[in-house]
């Protein structure tokens, strides 16, 4: 063996060090989007964009709501799936066959269908159900106690029953969030927690508290998480990327409010901080509760789904009511260690009328063209991660009252 | 990665440079004090290398880029010639050293504490790495004299760590897919991207062990009465992560080479 040799022979395990392995199969396992295909979609829905749903990473559930008097039958159903894995369509003696993108599904009579895809490397599946069912008429008042709540199916933290109008008749948080950066919280040391016999009838009320979002929280920067309650989608997966992204405002709604009651207490915590975790002095933090209505449907036919940049903002807003707060002339929040809001650390009733910026379209409105969105927050900069850790929002008995 | 070819490039300079030496007598190259004689080398170079997975995970699925960090290594060596051919060698060699890297990841296991809260799952983008290591390796070597000029040495060292950093962030990959799926492939799939990049927790670098064992090769070319021209590789054998370590999966070994001019007597 000659010198070369070994010299080279030195260097040639480095070489095999940087070698790129054989890519593995994927372990993903997920449907993306639904689609159905129909030739005429407003003889059954509200909107041509509600033929495809796009399905967030945490649902497993996706129902396709109808207008009351539509009867769909077998429709082709698409279903995009991760890359490599593959679905089986569950028949009614349980037997799974593969399910072939465009197939007719029968969605008659509310048939609930049941989906397993299985990841490209086999080792992982999840299970999906589809379904179609029909609007439910709304009277439109509202009344909401907060009475209904359950931990969730991970056993970390609350869920709340919402007015079925509601998107899947749930109340939605930023608990899901909160999860990832404190794992170990307890749940009733979550942002939104129940208090049994805290309501100022001696029932059970909401309370919204400001959280330290811990160490994850800082290395993220989110420091804090404002207890928060609205109607609507929170998309746990955009919680990191883009937070205000991640509350995505409103569902459909077919009357027009007039006005909100809420009875509210509010005790602020001791040191309001900025989005950098310091301290801001002078400052008290403020609670947030208000109540939008605005056009779901652009001029292309497109939706329009409010979220944490434009909830109070968005030129789609047709009707606004809020908690009063101090503003600067152009408009943009001032936080003020003079709130004049009145709320207090006692019960009160509160009254948010609703102020309308445009004039109502009617038949719009009968088909669910403008969407409702109810929300209540303890810290009012919290999108934007400002408040007081400790600020303390309780929160029962809301009344939506609707022309 | 550049720095392989730079490593190669050296190995064959030094290689051919043997053939070149072979007339020159053992005695004027040899120890000072004669054939089995003894001295010191005190040496000086540039350090240059990767602290990695070995082979690279199949989680690993592109480098984007590496570059060095540090890059200094001051030492003395002293040995003793047993015979014509064979000596031993013991030393301390100072160093800084440590690279920057971004590499692309598929499914990459992470689990975080911090504080108590745990993060964990699987990553998908891409992944920036940077460490820097400050220490001292002992080197404890057999040498053979390859000829009147060349000596080749071998054998095992001891890397005593003063200070190690240990750093990075996650985010979204040029394609721009970047999430982590909490607890298993079917969790949560939390988005991440470069606007908002997800660093490495502050606390990395106390996971790190304070020292490594590894092998080192050593080629010492003498170019004049007293000076030296070098290279050396030093290979890690021992993960640098404490075994409860749990945010990184695999075991990481320091691997690196250093090139250098040295001072023989």
């Amino acid at each position: 063996m000659n010198k070369t040799t070994i010299a080279s022979l030195a260097a040639l395990p480095i070489l095999l060090a940087s070698c790129i392995a054989a890519e593995q199969p994927n372990t993903e396992c997920d449907i993306e989007t639904v689609s159905l295909r129909l030739e005429t979609p407003t003889d059954f829905f509200y909107h041509d964009y509600d033929t495809l749903r796009t399905v967030i990473s945490a649902e497993t559930d996706i129902v396709f709501i109808i207008r009351s008097y539509a009867n769909m039958q077998s429709v082709p159903l698409s279903l995009r799936i991760t890359d490599g894995a593959s679905v089986f369509i569950k028949s009614d003696d349980g037997t799974e066959v593969p399910f072939l993108n465009g197939s007719d599904v029968d969605f008659s009579e509310e048939k609930v269908h049941h989906f397993r895809v299985v990841s490209e490397d086999g080792a992982w599946s999840r299970n999906y159900t589809i379904s179609v069912v029909h609007d439910v008429p709304s009277e439109g008042n509202l009344f909401i106690d907060f009475e209904s709540y359950r931990l969730d199916a991970s056993g970390k933290y609350y869920i709340w029953d919402a007015p079925e109008v509601f998107t899947d008749g749930l109340w939605k948080n930023g608990n899901p969030g909160f999860k990832i950066s404190r794992s170990s919280a307890k749940p009733m040391e979550y942002p939104s927690t129940p208090v049994a016999g805290g309501g100022p009838d001696g029932s059970a009320c909401l309370k919204l508290e400001t959280c330290d979002t811990g160490p994850f929280g800082r290395m993220a920067n989110m420091r804090l998480a404002s207890g928060s309650m609205f109607n609507g989608i929170f998309d746990v997966g955009n919680a990191l990327k883009d937070a205000l992204k991640a509350t995505q405002f409103g569902s459909p709604f077919v009357h027009k409010p007039v006005q909100m009651r809420a009875w509210l207490r509010y005790e602020p915590g001791a040191t309001f901080q900025d989005f950098d975790g310091k301290t801001v002095s002078g400052v008290t933090d403020e609670p947030d509760a208000y109540v939008v209505l605005y056009r779901n449907e652009d001029a292309g036919g497109n939706k329009v789904q409010l979220d944490g940049n434009d909830v109070l903002s968005s030129p789609y807003i047709v009707a606004l009511g809020r908690l009063p707060h101090h503003y600067n002339e152009d408009g943009s929040d001032r936080l003020s260690n003079n709130p004049i809001h009145g709320i207090t650390n006692e019960w009160q009733e509160v009254t948010i009328p609703v102020e309308y910026k445009a004039e109502i379209d009617n038949d719009v409105l009968e088909n669910k063209g403008y969407s409702l969105i109810i929300g209540f927050a303890s810290s009012w900069g919290g999108a934007y991660f400002k408040g007081a850790i400790g600020s303390k929002l309780h929160v029962d008995n809301v009344r939506l009252f609707c022309e | 990665m550049k720095h392989i070819a730079y490593t190669i490039a050296a190995f064959l300079f030094l290689a051919v440079s043997i053939q070149i030496q072979a007339e020159d007598s053992w005695e004027k190259w040899g120890p000072t004090s004669g054939l089995k004689g003894g001295g010191f080398i005190a040496r000086v170079g540039y350090v240059i290398g990767g602290t990695t997975p070995l082979p690279l995970p199949a989680e690993i699925r592109k480098i984007n880029s590496f570059s060095p960090r540090g890059g200094v290594s001051v030492g003395i060596d002293g040995y003793k010639m047993l015979g014509k051919r064979w000596g031993v060698s013991a030393g301390a060699h100072f160093f800084w050293e440590g690279f920057h890297t971004s590499a692309d990841v598929k499914n990459y296991y992470v689990w975080l504490e911090q504080e108590g809260e745990i993060t964990k799952g699987y990553f998908t983008g891409t992944n920036i790495t940077n460490t820097e290591m400050w220490g001292v390796s002992l080197p404890l070597l057999a040498t053979f004299r390859m000829s009147p000029r060349w000596n080749v040495s071998f054998g095992p060292y001891l890397s005593l760590y003063f200070k190690q950093t240990f750093t990075g962030e996650v985010y979204d990959n040029d394609e721009g897919v970047g999430y982590l799926r909490e607890d298993t492939p079917t969790g949560i799939k939390i988005l991440m991207d470069r606007e908002n990049p997800t660093p490495y927790p502050d606390n990395f670098a106390d996971n790190m062990l304070p020292l490594n064992l590894g092998m080192e090769l050593a080629f010492d070319w003498k170019a004049m009465r007293h000076m030296n021209v070098f290279g050396l590789l030093d290979w890690g054998l021992t993960n640098i992560w404490d075994r409860k370590f749990e945010a990184i999966s695999f075991r990481m070994y320091p691997i690196y080479g250093t090139l250098g001019v040295a001072y023989r007597y």
